[in-house]
């Protein structure tokens, strides 16, 4: 174990040291990996300014407080804060679930061993499932309970809280990316990732303190221009049109994407993130559903044609007023049901978690709220369009988005799916419930600041690219395979794969491409004249 | 030598009137947002991790949950205590195990000599034995395993605080005397048992071995202790477990928790961050696209 002697209380250590720096001999190996970048070390200039002593990478960037009065301001936000964390009214959404977590971890570590990034890292004591969530019971008995009070260190009430504690402790929150894979093996059913995603609420809804990729550029923006990526009613109607025509363009046919469609029986929300990096998926989306003769329509009302809601991961009243808006946008319209694309978080959100945001007239009674996975497979199944598997004859393995197998149980349409249309699919292990995340959940996948995208390929997605090594083991060389096929259904775990092959070179050394489903259903669609995967590009 | 038999009354009450205090706190915390996790036990496609929604339209589809599924999942957990054997690294299973076994059989045994003692029923009195004697060992063997094992092994050290160390030191205690006491006292040690149990039955203390009475005590102080402590995680395991991780109910418009979700909703928040409104209700909240644009 690397950094055994690191203890919880050293969360609290004064300095810019940080507690743990990832080393590259200390890595999970991976077979067939072959020359990795190494580790960059941190950069002065966020040294100077930037909390970095937790393990020298940031996803936030809270600025070192430059004042006494600023290091109280932070201190004094965060007890006040963890104190409403544990108040029923103003924190019910998840409060019988966090405080049974909290009270009850018997701390047998029977969790460690599940959890990726702690692997990945070659098993830093700071990674491990319980380091976080054993600070903030500690501090909250210091502080919060009469035993702690009374007893002190005896209960473990020994975590002091100064500002280093709290700008720490605001980014290991951001070490675990929520895949509650740790929570599935507790033998206590004692939840580390909701302690976790709690721990962030309390910086997001009480300080305002968030990665900025998820608050300020992420809900505040997607409230207030109608995405998270920024584009706006008038960019949404421009991009149907790119994508109507770019659809004539790859496939040789006019397809027509339905906008605002009044009393459509689907209204089909995408994360906005795949008009800009992969349009191909909600083209083909397009393709698929007209093929079919669905009733379906986009939306371009403000919120409501993109499908992410990053509350999920750090604030309930943003998660509210996201799910509120892509229902509202849908009763507008007429539509029965909202369907989510594919992103796991996003369908997570909003058919699970907003089930008891959304009532009365909102609740899942009036507006359904499904995942497309089921439609897709019923596409195949019922034969509403002919496909020729042969089409697309090369390696295919999938990885299974957290929120929509561990979290949904939507387990089986996408594997038989890709059963019917990829003849030479195969399974990566662990996978299904079990899967390990793809390294980029709870919103690592869109942090892009500071130096985290390092953190996020060496130990978020590690344990991802080792398993997609194992599953193309045997024909990973490109001359005798030339393509090989990652299939992940999710936006957001699309996004974390594209950097970690880019940052592990697998795309040159393997010809190691990823997509969605869709994808592979229209590039095997008979009815079409030519491929719609494009083989020589990676992007 | 009358304490410990007034003790045993006093340890009894309490012990049942706070696991149903704790039960009943537990019970009326607010509904919470869903947060289950698969596999499912209670889910009919639970052997393979799905669920309902992988089907099409399935709001208005009947649905239903397999009850016996989830007690056979928690029995698993209970009397194998099944992941901590799969899953566990540190090697704490044998201990584990063998420590919840034997304060299942304490509580069998002294359940099988009261029963004895109250419906004379003599005739069962070789199995209550072997029951006693098998809990006392296993619990020894059990609890004190786990006691060295969290002291020698510093990645579980690291997260254990004094008050754990006490609680397996508490177990050990009880176990420990009890079993020196049969080892001191030989099949003398089944006679006081009984007799100790028949004094605090009929209010009427009678003279025992002190390693009998220390055990008694012990195990009478545990009760007490027990559901202000972690170890009362077996309530609390329940509660996680079928009403967090187990619950996949759908919210439908008009049910009851509709009803609790509303009425939760119309709570006011005070959390301070810029974008949010202190003083506004949910519903409210959920109307303001930026709390900036109100402040
Ligand atoms: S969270 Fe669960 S598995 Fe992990 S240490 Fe606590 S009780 Fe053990
Ligand atoms: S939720 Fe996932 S990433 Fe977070 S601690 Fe658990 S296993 Fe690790």
């Amino acid at each position: 174990m690397a950094n055994g002697r690191l203890r919880i209380k050293d969360i609290s250590r004064p300095g810019d040291d940080p507690l743990v720096f990832m080393n590259m001999s200390e890595l999970m190996p991976v077979p067939n990996l072959g020359e990795e970048p190494s580790i960059e070390p941190t950069p002065q200039k966020f040294i100077d300014k930037y909390e970095m002593s937790l393990d020298g990478h940031c996803s936030i960037g809270i600025p070192k407080p430059k004042t006494k009065e600023e290091e109280d301001h932070l201190v004094r936000r965060f007890l006040s804060g963890l104190e409403k964390l544990f108040n029923s009214e103003e924190s019910w959404t998840f409060q019988q679930a966090l405080r049974l977590s909290f009270d009850y971890c018997v701390k047998c570590q029977t969790c460690s061993e599940a959890c990726h990034a702690y692997l990945a890292s070659g098993r830093q004591e700071i990674y491990r499932p319980t380091y976080r969530a054993e600070i903030l019971r500690r501090i909250w008995k210091k502080y919060f309970t009469p035993e702690g009070k009374l007893l002190g260190r005896f209960v473990g009430a020994d975590v002091d809280v100064n500002w280093r504690t709290v700008t720490r402790l605001a980014e290991l929150g951001h070490r675990c990316t929520l895949c509650r894979r740790c929570a599935q093996r507790c033998p206590m059913a004692v939840d580390n990732a909701l302690i976790a995603r709690e721990l962030r609420k309390l910086f997001s809804q009480e300080l305002g303190i968030a990665p900025m990729e998820i608050l300020e550029k992420g809900c505040v923006q997607h409230l207030r221009v109608g995405s998270s990526t920024g584009l706006n009613p008038p960019g949404m109607l421009d991009t149907v049109a790119f994508m109507e025509e770019d659809i004539g363009d790859r496939i040789g046919k006019k397809v027509k994407i339905p906008i605002d469609k009044k009393g459509a029986d689907i209204l089909l929300i995408h994360n906005a993130g795949e008009f800009l990096s992969w349009p191909e998926n909600p083209e083909a989306f397009a393709i698929l559903f007209e093929a079919a003769g669905i009733s379906w329509t986009l939306s371009s009302e403000p919120v409501a044609y993109d499908a992410v809601n990053y509350g999920l991961w750090n604030d309930d009243v943003e998660l509210a007023r996201v799910a509120a808006r892509h229902t509202l946008a849908a009763k507008k319209l007429g539509c029965k049901k909202v369907m989510i694309g594919e992103c796991g978080h996003a369908t997570k959100a909003y058919v699970v978690i907003a089930d008891r945001v959304l009532t009365g007239d909102l609740s899942s009674s009036e507006i359904q709220r499904e995942s497309c996975l089921p439609l897709l497979w019923e596409i195949i199944r019922s034969g509403a369009i002919k496909f020729d598997p042969s089409r697309n004859n090369f390696p295919v393995t999938l990885h299974d988005p957290c929120n929509m197998v561990r979290a949904m149980g939507i387990v089986k349409p996408q594997r038989l799916a890709l059963k019917a249309i990829a003849p030479q699919f195969r399974e990566m292990t662990p996978n299904s419930v079990y899967n390990y995340c793809c390294g980029g959940g709870s919103g690592y996948a869109i942090i892009q600041s500071f130096n985290f995208p390092q953190w996020r390929n060496k130990a978020g997605a590690r344990m991802k690219m080792h398993q997609t090594l194992q599953a193309f083991k045997n024909e990973l060389d490109p001359n005798k395979v030339p393509f090989k096929y990652l299939c992940a259904p999710c936006s957001n775990c699309k996004g974390t794969i594209r950097d970690a092959i880019t940052h592990y070179g697998l795309w040159d050394k393997y010809n190691l491409n990823y997509g969605g489903l869709v994808e592979l259903m229209v590039n095997s669609m008979v009815d079409i004249d030519r491929p719609f995967i494009e083989y020589e590009d990676f992007h | 030598m009358g304490i410990p038999v007034y003790l045993a009354w006093l340890s009894v009450v309490v012990f049942i009137v706070m696991v149903i205090y704790r039960f009943s706190k537990f019970n009326s915390m607010p509904l919470h947002l869903r947060w289950e996790i698969y596999p499912l036990p209670l889910e009919p496609k639970h052997h393979y991790g799905g669920s309902y929604m992988e089907e099409l339209d399935y709001v208005p589809k009947p649905r239903h949950h397999i009850r016996i599924n989830g007690i056979l999942d928690m029995a698993s957990e209970v009397f194998l205590l099944k992941k901590v054997r799969e899953y566990n690294i540190y090697g704490m299973w044998p201990f584990s195990f063998s420590m919840h076994w034997g304060i299942y059989l304490l509580f069998v045994w002294m359940i099988l000599m009261l029963a004895e003692g109250v419906l004379n029923l003599g005739v069962i009195a070789p199995v209550t034995n072997v029951c006693g004697i098998i809990a006392l060992i296993v619990g020894t063997f059990g609890s004190l395993g786990l006691l060295l094992k969290r002291i020698s092994n510093s990645e579980l050290a690291n997260y254990t605080v004094p008050v754990d160390y006490f609680n397996l030191l508490f177990m050990l205690s009880i176990f420990a005397t009890g079993l020196i006491s049969w080892i001191t006292t030989g099949q003398y040690f089944f006679d006081d048992a009984r007799a100790f149990l028949a004094g605090v039955v009929s209010l009427q203390p009678a003279a025992v071995s002190s390693w009998t009475v220390a055990h008694f005590t012990l195990f009478e102080l545990f009760l007490i202790y027990m559901p202000f402590s972690k170890m009362l995680h077996y309530i609390a395991k329940y509660f996680t477990i079928d009403k967090v991780f187990w619950d996949d109910i759908l919210n439908l418009k008009g049910s009851s928790i509709d009803k609790k979700i509303t009425s939760q909703l119309s709570g006011k928040l005070t959390w301070s961050a810029p974008h949010i409104v202190q003083g506004k209700n949910w519903a409210e909240q959920v109307g303001i696209i930026d709390g900036r644009d109100i402040k």
